[in-house]
């Protein structure tokens, strides 16, 4: 006899030996919080939208926004905000739209590329937050190369740095300062946010990937 | 209205329970994770509940959704601790009922059943609770064919685990 059939035989018999959930079990459970991927995701994404954002509440970063003013770079960082927020709210509008796709009514395969869809969605946002922040460093390295005039900064940590190093030196330290933290800053950002990813998305990725091969 | 939808679903899923618990069976390792994925599956099947129209039997509704949880939305994946008392009260053979080599058998393709890969195993749930191929095909989102195909790859490496 063909095994399958055989486990076929036994499996339908099965109703016994499985556990029981009462009525009240299961009223219970109703109002349990869903622990899916896809809850996480949409935590995890509202947080990465979010964020950077609440950090711009935070005393100190207000301040440095001055460091923007002290190199003379106000106008243009009304322009590239006005753009990001753009880019922001097209990447919240996609977002939302893909996120309201997933149903796990869909069979298996769907449900697994709306589920990448989304999460791609905020990977793109990431990587352009990530090109932002580095792209902004990059521009007050360069603007500090063409910047002479410190002395008239009130920002503080410029403040210390003309005081303490002869001036010749001040433009190299600068730079380097602000070229390290920009790299630094992406690379953490980065690897957290990569690595949360790809342990929550392992499964699906190897499950998905086998029913995509099942096609050809 | 809210409290007659909410009895109507707890009955539906009181009464097809063991539909679940199954599918818990094969993709749990011990109690503990059995219990975390039967509530997942029952807070996703109330989610998705107001949508079911009846068109269907509600038996064969909850199915997708169960798979679907998990294969796709579950996040833990394999527990590795097996508890000994979990294993011999879901593969209870009861002696008088088999021959012995019935009976190695059975525990030998339960063995190898759990073994599979997520994908597999919902192949082989679904053809043990007696669905044709173009329901496991439409519940998985491949083609006929391809199912078939799978479903076969499947028995012959079943066939190769129990006559080495």
């Amino acid at each position: 006899m063909d095994e399958l059939e055989l486990l076929k035989k036994d499996w339908q018999k099965k109703k016994d030996n499985l556990p029981k959930v009462s009525y009240n079990d299961i009223h219970q459970m109703l109002w349990k919080k869903s622990s899916s991927i896809v809850k996480w995701i949409f935590y995890i994404s509202i947080i990465e939208f979010v964020l950077p954002h609440l950090l711009y509440l935070l005393p100190s970063t207000r301040e440095s926004v001055d460091i923007y003013e002290s190199l003379g770079m106000k106008n243009f960082i009304i322009i590239s905000s006005i753009l990001q927020y753009s880019v922001i709210i097209y990447f919240i509008y996609q977002f939302y739209t893909r996120y309201k796709e997933i149903t796990v009514l869909d069979n298996s395969k769907n449900l697994m590329k709306r589920i990448l869809k989304t999460r791609k969605t905020v990977k793109s946002y990431v990587i352009f937050s990530l090109s932002m922040i580095l792209f902004m460093f990059g521009a007050i390295v360069v603007s500090i190369y063409l910047n002479d005039n410190f002395d008239s900064s009130t920002y503080e940590p410029f403040v210390a740095i003309t005081k303490n190093f002869s001036k010749e030196k001040v433009k190299p330290i600068l730079m380097a300062v602000f070229a390290f933290t920009g790299i630094a800053v992406t690379l953490i950002l980065g690897g957290i946010y990569f690595l949360l990813y790809g342990i929550l998305l392992k499964k699906l990725k190897i499950n998905y990937a086998e029913l995509k091969k099942l096609e050809v | 209205m809210t409290k007659e939808l909410e009895h109507n679903f707890i009955t539906e899923l009181e009464n097809n329970q063991n539909i679940v618990h199954k599918v818990c069976t094969l993709y749990t390792n011990n109690k503990d994770a059995h219990n975390d994925l039967f509530q997942e599956i029952t807070i996703q099947l109330w989610k998705a509940y107001p949508k079911f129209r009846g068109e269907s039997k509600f038996s064969t509704w909850m199915y997708r959704i169960a798979i679907n949880t998990a294969i796709t939305l579950y996040r833990k994946s394999k527990r590795t601790i097996i508890t000994q008392d979990y294993e011999s009260v879901i593969f209870k053979i009861k002696a008088d009922e088999y021959d012995e080599t019935e009976e190695q058998q059975l525990k030998l393709l339960y063995k190898a059943v759990k073994e599979l890969g997520d994908i597999d195993k919902a192949l082989v749930f679904l053809y043990l609770e007696d669905k044709n191929y173009t329901e496991i095909a439409e519940t998985l989102g491949i083609s006929e064919v391809n199912a078939r195909v799978k479903m076969n790859r499947i028995k012959k490496k079943l066939k190769t685990i129990l006559n080495p």
